[in-house]
């Protein structure tokens, strides 16, 4: 009985090691998964500290000289590096939104011109409320914004208070002791000062101008074009093995003797995926709209992005066909290209938390333009004028995936 | 060109070092019945594929219906039909849906194509499974199914690719009459096979093509009754054969006697004569026989004469 199962392993090992660019594949697919995925979230890892600051931009409006010393305190956190300029010039709130608009930075955090008088006011007891506003991308993840939240709202409540604190004692105890002997007056730190009532401070969370937001998007929301993203481009394996299977049958030569124009024959191939594809995105988007309450947003410009990501799909499910030969082959192109492509253009982890050379890296991947379009279009609230250039870019990754595909496909 | 519907001059056809057709020419008569016999790996679907646009020629020229394979392969594609040697079907679709789609591929317009695919599914034998997914066929009826889609759109010249591999011999009839029928419309048949069989029934004429090369061409009967009545094969004791084969070679009615496999190769005008003289020599001479073959006259046995190969070898 070995015998027999030693003489199958052996067969079918020798039968898999005669495909040797399948086997490439199948070995060179999880290195690649492993080195794009480790090396992108090392971001996650290693963001916000000292080898890796993270980047904030900080635009001082302020008056008064609070938001400085605010802004002295967080530039002391360790892992913060506080921006006040940009080119060599101070940082506006323009500028800032337009850093966060462009997908530079994720967040800047703007100190209007009342923040110090507030602070003061609330001193002198009036009812008032010191805001500090975040710029932000409603795109970016939570769990990338939520603890600038706090360092931000930790240092500059800790200026507050401490001018209000001082404020209110020195009042207190001028009220108090004036009204004692000298002899029962208390060493100072003797007294322990409660604060109470609501923080002096307040976040104010705010989008780019231009951005037409709302509501900002909870995490199930900016999750969705991720993984929509990711789910639609596993159409490439069921299309080239499609095709594979349709040169193996014999259907394809039958095919080609018709008189036919080649690119009509594959035109007839991609079609039908590309409807697929269109169908999978709706249904995706669908259920996260009956699941999690989310917002198509502009309909024309939700189409647009749409009807390029499924070009560029197809497009590539043409390209894996003629560069595979084997259905191995193509399962590991497959897989090699949609997983590393996936994890690079931001499906599975923000590009905003990567390496800076790996979110270079993602602008050639179909993935991060798709990625972009789509919220573009869903949480960052852009119309069809907004999402052109992701709309184009993808138009011409199909291109030239298709060019190459035409180019290398074997139709005997 | 005359009468002729193929007309291919030195066809070469070159796999970076490998020359799978190694100049062959050929013409072929409109309505008939033309077979290609040959082993498998001899050329033959090579052959047929650059006959069918599917592959050019490295070299040489081919005219079918009028047309240059090569410069107007549109208009040749327009009059050709191909059954492929596969079974070059959708499995999941139904008969009348692959006959549908392949028919609106060949450019029929629906009322035509309704026609149309319920008259092959009928002249195949079809028609009461055109409901059922092919997949649930057996191999004769995928056969049969595979010959119906090549015929759709009325082509002039039909390409048989090994039509009957993997079927059982009732199907195997049936396809003989269908193509004994395409030839009684008129249709001009190219009809690969290496079985023997086949080509001594269907074809009006025959090439037997062995490595890349026809090496005769010529109505069946013509071919076998150049070889004679049979072939006669003996195995002689070893030490004795030389000594014995000038004497068979005197025998009367044998035409050519050689070595062959380990073996002596007679072949005779009249084969049961002749071993009735073999024997009474062997008698005479005591020989000792090891091995005796009476073949008869047959293609397999003009190939075996021809290239000193069995066609299944």
């Amino acid at each position: 009985m070995l015998r027999q199962i030693l003489s199958t392993t052996w067969k079918d090992l020798k039968i898999l090691f005669t495909d040797i660019g399948g086997m490439a594949t199948l070995f060179l697919m999880p290195i690649m998964f492993i080195i794009v995925m480790s090396t992108a979230l090392q971001g996650l890892f290693d963001s916000g500290t000292d080898t890796q600051p993270r980047r904030l931009p900080v635009v001082n409006l302020d008056r008064g000289g609070y938001a400085a010393e605010v802004i002295a305190a967080l530039d002391g956190i360790a892992g913060i590096e506080v921006e006040t300029t940009w080119n060599d010039e101070t940082l506006t709130r323009e500028r800032a939104e337009a850093l966060v608009a462009d997908g530079e930075r994720s967040v800047a955090v703007v100190f209007p011109a009342d923040f110090s008088a507030q602070i003061e006011a609330r001193s002198n007891g009036d009812d008032a409320t010191a805001t500090v506003e975040l710029i932000t991308d409603p795109a970016a993840s939570v769990q990338f914004i939520a603890p600038i939240q706090g360092m931000v709202f930790g240092a500059a409540e800790r200026v507050a208070e401490t001018q209000v604190a001082q404020a209110r004692v020195a009042e207190s105890l001028a009220n108090a002791f004036a009204q004692l002997p000298p002899e029962m007056q208390p060493a100072p730190g003797q007294i322990a000062i409660e604060m109470e009532g609501t923080s002096v401070v307040a976040l104010k969370q705010v989008a780019p101008a231009e951005m037409n937001i709302e509501v900002f998007p909870d995490t199930y929301q900016q999750n969705v074009p991720g993984y929509t993203v990711f789910g639609v481009f596993f159409i490439v394996g069921t299309m080239a093995s499609s095709i594979l299977q349709e040169k193996r049958e014999g259907t394809f030569r039958r095919l080609l003797v018709a008189p036919l124009p080649k690119p009509v024959l594959l035109a007839g191939k991609i079609l039908p995926y590309y409807l697929v594809n269109l169908i999978q995105v709706a249904i995706m988007f669908g259920v996260a709209h009956l699941l999690f309450g989310m917002a198509f947003g502009d309909p024309v410009a939700l189409a647009a992005v749409s009807l390029a990501l499924a070009a560029a799909t197809t497009g590539l499910g043409i390209m894996v066909a003629a560069l595979g030969k084997t259905d191995t082959q193509v399962g590991g192109i497959t897989s090699l290209l949609t997983l590393t492509m996936s994890a690079v253009g931001g499906c599975l982890m923000p590009t905003s938390i990567m390496p800076g050379f790996l979110q270079t890296l993602s602008r050639f991947t179909p993935h991060a333009w798709a990625m972009q379009g789509f919220q573009d279009v869903l949480v960052r609230g852009y119309s069809l004028a907004g999402i052109l250039p992701e709309a184009g870019a993808l138009l011409g990754f199909a291109a030239a995936f298709f060019l190459i595909g035409v180019w290398r496909f074997r139709f005997d | 060109m005359g009468n002729n519907i193929i007309e291919a001059q030195n066809l070469i056809k070159r796999y970076g070092t490998i020359e799978a057709v190694k100049g062959i020419s050929f013409a072929i008569r409109r309505g008939e019945i033309f077979g290609f016999l040959g082993p498998n790996g001899a050329g033959k679907t090579t052959t047929i594929s650059m006959l069918s646009c599917l592959l050019e020629p490295t070299a040489g020229t081919a005219i079918v219906a009028g047309y240059d394979v090569v410069k107007a392969s549109s208009e040749v594609k327009r009059r050709i039909g191909l059954v492929p040697q596969e079974l070059a079907l959708y499995p999941t679709l139904s008969a009348r849906d692959n006959l549908n789609y392949f028919g609106r591929i060949y450019g029929l317009r629906e009322r035509e194509l309704r026609g149309r695919v319920d008259e092959v599914l009928e002249m195949v034998g079809l028609a009461e499974r055109a409901k059922s997914a092919v997949k649930t066929y057996s191999g004769g009826m995928k056969r049969r199914l595979n010959i119906a889609a090549g015929l759709l759109h009325h082509p002039e010249v039909l390409f048989l690719d090994e039509p009957t591999v993997g079927v059982d011999p009732q199907s195997r009839n049936a396809i003989f009459e269908h193509v004994e029928r395409l030839r009684g419309e008129g249709m001009t048949v190219l009809y690969t096979t290496h079985y023997m069989e086949e080509a001594e029934r269907l074809c009006d004429r025959v090439a037997i093509i062995d490595e890349g090369r026809i090496v005769a061409l010529d109505t069946p009967r013509k071919l076998i009754g150049d070889l004679g009545e049979g072939i006669i094969h003996l195995g002689i004791a070893n030490g004795m054969a030389d000594e014995i084969l000038g004497r068979i070679r005197a025998l009367p009615e044998v035409k050519n006697v050689a070595r062959f496999d380990g073996k002596i190769r007679v072949e005779a005008a009249r084969a049961q004569e002749t071993l009735i003289r073999l024997l009474e020599l062997f008698n005479s001479t005591d020989t000792d026989v090891t091995a005796l073959e009476v073949l008869e006259p047959n293609l397999e046995t003009v190939f075996l004469h021809l290239t000193g190969k069995r066609l299944r070898e």
